[in-house]
């Protein structure tokens, strides 16, 4: 039981590797991980922040096309008062300038990947006190 | 039964006169931890170029008080934003040339925010500086009219080309921003006093109970609603005691019969249309670096009726209260959302706000807290 748990864990710090940089934080899909970092880290209540993120392709997934970033507090029922610009930093590199979490609590960001037909959304949560 | 009912009496009166002392845990403390610390961070605006001169500083000072910058020579900043009555009037909407929609703010504090006004229509302090100057109801003036005043005054004219480097051009709006540009460099020097909540705050952080053990009980227990139940740093957060971003509060947005307050949603129109904007020509930032929120400020239906969340410091000599001034005293404040109506609230708008639902214990103790800051 052990050893299974310890191959499970070992399989998952190689996507890590495997995807971005030593120490970005991963978010997963079905086609696609997405390994990102803020800048600044942590991020600050109601201080402007961006996300280096890199889009990882699962088996067969194409690389992405572009993709689309936004954040909400779903238990406030709200989403950021600004729009992240979206640059392309190389071949499934992208930075996201612009984010803003105006209140500390429980905000998901929603990565959104985006081929030639399909997109895929795939979220993570963030708690900021 | 005639002692029981007695003691029954006395107990609430005893509770009220001695709370007891607030036991602070991590996250409390934490919280606290983040109102602070005083003074709120201030840092040279390079939209400015004359941020921090301390010749603009004091020409700045000068027009701030300059009643012949309006229309009518009747009406200065001042007229509105009273130093002596921590820079507000004490009316419940600001009354220049004509009666406005919105209460005065102080200037407290400025240096450094994000959106200024309470529809946050401008993006940076000398755009806010000139706005009433221009504003119809406010000094109703134009910028020919305040260009020529430090054009043909020779003292204000002398210190213009002292802070500027050469003589007020012939260029009406230039000349007219600049003149906002000094003010700003002014008003970013006004800081807010250092409050007794201060001193609490820092000896909390460094565990100094003695110096603690100063803080009034019923401030310390009102401080405990405002971080925990009360849920108030969601909004009144950082050393400004404001996120220095927009909600509905639930408070009306008619200025009367027929007319309303759009709030927000105004604001960013107005911001998007200013040529005073850090997007424009007179943005003295050319990194540019200064335009990441109104480049990515975005608007939607739920900002209309959204007002800006004002610093809570110094608010006990504020009054009265809210974006139209509707609530006279802090009691009235702290009772509209303790009764709090979330029917008033936009139906596809945010959800935050709930009831607090206080007794008259907690009213008081909110109340005295915020006295403290």
């Amino acid at each position: 039981m052990i050893r299974v748990l310890a191959a499970t864990v070992a399989a998952m710090c190689g996507v890590a590797h495997a995807c971005g940089n030593p120490g970005d934080k991963l978010a997963n899909g079905a086609h696609y991980t997405i390994a990102f970092k803020t800048a600044p880290a942590p991020i600050k209540t109601s201080e402007h922040f961006a996300i280096d993120l890199t889009v990882c392709p699962l088996g067969k997934a194409p690389m992405p096309r572009t993709v689309r970033v936004d954040a909400s507090m779903p238990e406030h029922r709200h989403g950021m008062n600004y729009k992240p610009t979206i640059v392309a930093k190389g071949p499934g590199r992208y930075r996201a300038e612009g984010m803003l979490f105006h209140m500390s609590g429980r905000w998901e960001i929603a990565f959104e990947v985006v081929t030639g037909g399909t997109t895929e959304r795939i979220a993570t949560a963030v708690e900021l006190q | 039964m005639r002692i029981c009912i007695l003691v029954s009496c006395l107990v609430p009166a005893l509770a009220f006169a001695q709370p007891a002392p607030v036991a602070f845990g991590d996250v409390e403390v934490a919280r606290i931890a983040a109102l602070g610390p005083w003074p709120p961070p201030r840092a040279i605006d390079p939209s400015n170029r004359v941020s921090g001169n301390s010749d603009a500083i004091k020409l700045g000072e000068q027009l701030f008080d300059d009643r012949s910058l309006s229309k009518s020579g009747g009406i200065a900043c001042t007229t509105c934003h009273r130093p002596a009555h921590a820079f507000t009037d004490a009316s419940e909407r600001a009354q220049g040339l004509a009666r406005g929609d919105r209460n005065t703010p102080s200037v407290f504090d400025l240096a450094g925010l994000r959106w200024f006004g309470w529809d946050g229509a401008q993006d940076n302090l000398w755009a806010q500086s000139l706005r009433p100057m221009l504003d119809s109801r406010e000094m109703g003036a134009d910028v020919a009219h305040v260009a020529s005043r430090v054009r043909n005054d020779p003292a204000l004219r002398s210190t213009y080309r002292k802070v500027f480097g050469r003589a007020p051009t012939g260029d009406d709006e230039a000349v007219a921003v600049n003149v906002a540009k000094a003010i700003a460099a002014y008003l970013e020097t006004l800081t807010s006093p250092r409050s007794a909540f201060d001193d609490f705050r820092d000896a909390l952080v460094r565990g100094d109970k003695e110096a603690m053990a100063r803080y009034p009980l019923l401030a310390q227990r009102g401080l405990a609603i405002f971080v925990g139940t009360g849920r108030c740093t969601t909004c009144h957060s950082g050393p400004r005691l404001s996120s220095g971003e927009f909600h509905d509060v639930g408070i009306s947005y008619f200025t009367e019969a027929g007319r309303v307050d759009p709030g927000r949603f105004g604001g960013i129109k107005k911001l998007r249309n200013s040529p005073y904007n850090l997007l424009g020509k007179y943005n003295d930032d050319a990194k540019r670096r200064t335009t990441v929120s109104t480049r990515h400020v975005v608007m939607d239906h739920r900002n209309y009726g959204e007002f800006k969340v004002p610093s809570l410091r110094g608010v006990s000599e504020t009054a009265p209260y809210m974006h139209n001034g509707s609530l006279a005293t802090l009691r009235d404040v702290v009772r509209h959302y303790s009764n709090f109506d979330v029917e008033r609230q936009h139906a596809d708008g945010e959800r935050i706000l709930m009831p607090l639902g206080l007794d008259k214990y907690d009213v008081e103790a909110l109340v005295a807290f915020l006295e403290t800051l």
